[in-house]
């Protein structure tokens, strides 16, 4: 009994490592180097669309259902990007809003519905659900953001490369 | 070795095993359930108060810092900038204020992890990293097997085939009425 869970375990292991090391291997998006700020980042938007980017902004939002994305502003709370964490950052805590976050991802355009954020369908359309104010106004100035935009755009987390608080 | 010894061995073993998994996210799957109800993350301090800042100029770091002082709570300033609606927004650490600078009337929302649930929840929604979806998921065929495996482990009266059967419907039933009404 106890080999058969040592072995489980190897096998877990072994599995898991291949597996990142595949996920690796898989990322063909072109790397740019520089550290972008957000305003930066959206003003070259056309141009690095669909490549991996390193940007550096404050967080202003993070999701509190979850933490699955977090919001950097640049110069104004209007200029800000989504950053989804996905499966290698996980999640985003509370305790990082207000740090200055540096973040590699791939920037990607919002093309489909389910590349949309829709705050009201992560958190339970329909359901009796009430944000608090500080929640509501960050929904509302996200909204109006993107409303203003001609083009929508989000980050693919992949690393936090710096955390500043 | 007997079928039935076999599942008793590694049910009994295995459910050993699988103790700590099922308590980790049958505790936090009771929080998450209730996510609509409170923060299942964090316990979350809410007050207002008055500051004597009066003017949205010369708003620096040092008077922001002044203004959030004699709280109860721990206040340690990160940053802060006046937003759309001319409020002054302050991140501090594990919370945030808004000051109104014509009033100086201002409000703090402050988090506090709820030890050890909050952990808890982390490893239930599996953001924590790759190699842990892995690792969950094998304690989840782990605990299937054991669900499973007790199906068959007692003969006769009380086995599977009579009182057994039973109470396995019921409990598959309970979820199916709940699916078939709701979603």
């Amino acid at each position: 009994m106890k080999r058969l869970i040592l072995l489980g375990f190897l096998s877990i292991l072994l599995f898991g490592c291949n597996n990142t090391t595949q996920q690796k291997g898989n990322e063909t998006a072109e790397k740019s180097a520089t550290v972008y700020s957000v305003d930066d980042l959206l003003a070259n938007a056309a141009e690095l669309e669909g490549k991996e980017v390193t940007v550096k902004g404050t967080v202003m939002h993070v999701c509190k259902q979850g933490g699955g994305r977090c919001f950097l502003m640049g110069s104004n709370e209007d200029t800000n990007i989504r950053v989804e964490a996905g499966e290698k950052i996980g999640a985003f805590s509370q305790e990082q809003m207000g740090s200055d976050l540096t973040i590699s991802g791939i920037f990607k355009e919002v093309r489909t519905e389910a590349d949309a954020h829709n705050p009201e369908g992560e958190h339970g359309e329909g359901e009796d659900h009430e944000d608090d104010a500080d929640t509501e106004e960050a929904h509302r100035v996200i909204s109006e953001a993107q409303d203003a935009s001609e083009v929508v755009y989000f980050i693919d987390g992949l690393t936090i490369v710096k955390e500043e608080i | 070795m007997k079928i039935r010894k076999l599942l008793r061995i590694l049910h009994r073993d295995l459910g050993y095993f699988i103790v700590g998994m099922t308590v980790v996210y049958a505790l936090s799957g009771i929080f998450l359930n209730h996510r609509h109800d409170f923060n299942p993350d964090y316990k979350i301090y809410f007050t207002e108060f008055q500051t004597d800042i009066n003017s949205a100029e010369n708003v620096d770091e040092q008077a922001v810092k002044k203004a959030l002082t004699n709280q109860e709570m721990d206040v340690v300033y990160k940053k802060h900038y006046i937003n759309n609606q001319g409020m002054i927004k302050v991140f501090i650490e594990n919370g945030e204020a808004i000051i109104n600078p014509e009033t100086g009337e201002a409000s703090m929302s402050y988090l506090q992890r709820r030890p050890i649930i909050f952990e808890m929840n982390k490893l239930h929604k599996a953001s924590v990293g790759t190699l842990w979806k892995w690792v969950s998921d094998a304690m989840a065929v782990i605990l299937l097997f054991v669900a499973v495996s007790g199906l068959f482990l007692l003969k006769g009266k009380r086995g599977l085939s009579r009182w057994g059967w039973w109470f396995t419907i019921a409990g598959v039933i309970v979820p199916l009425i709940f699916a078939i009404l709701y979603i």
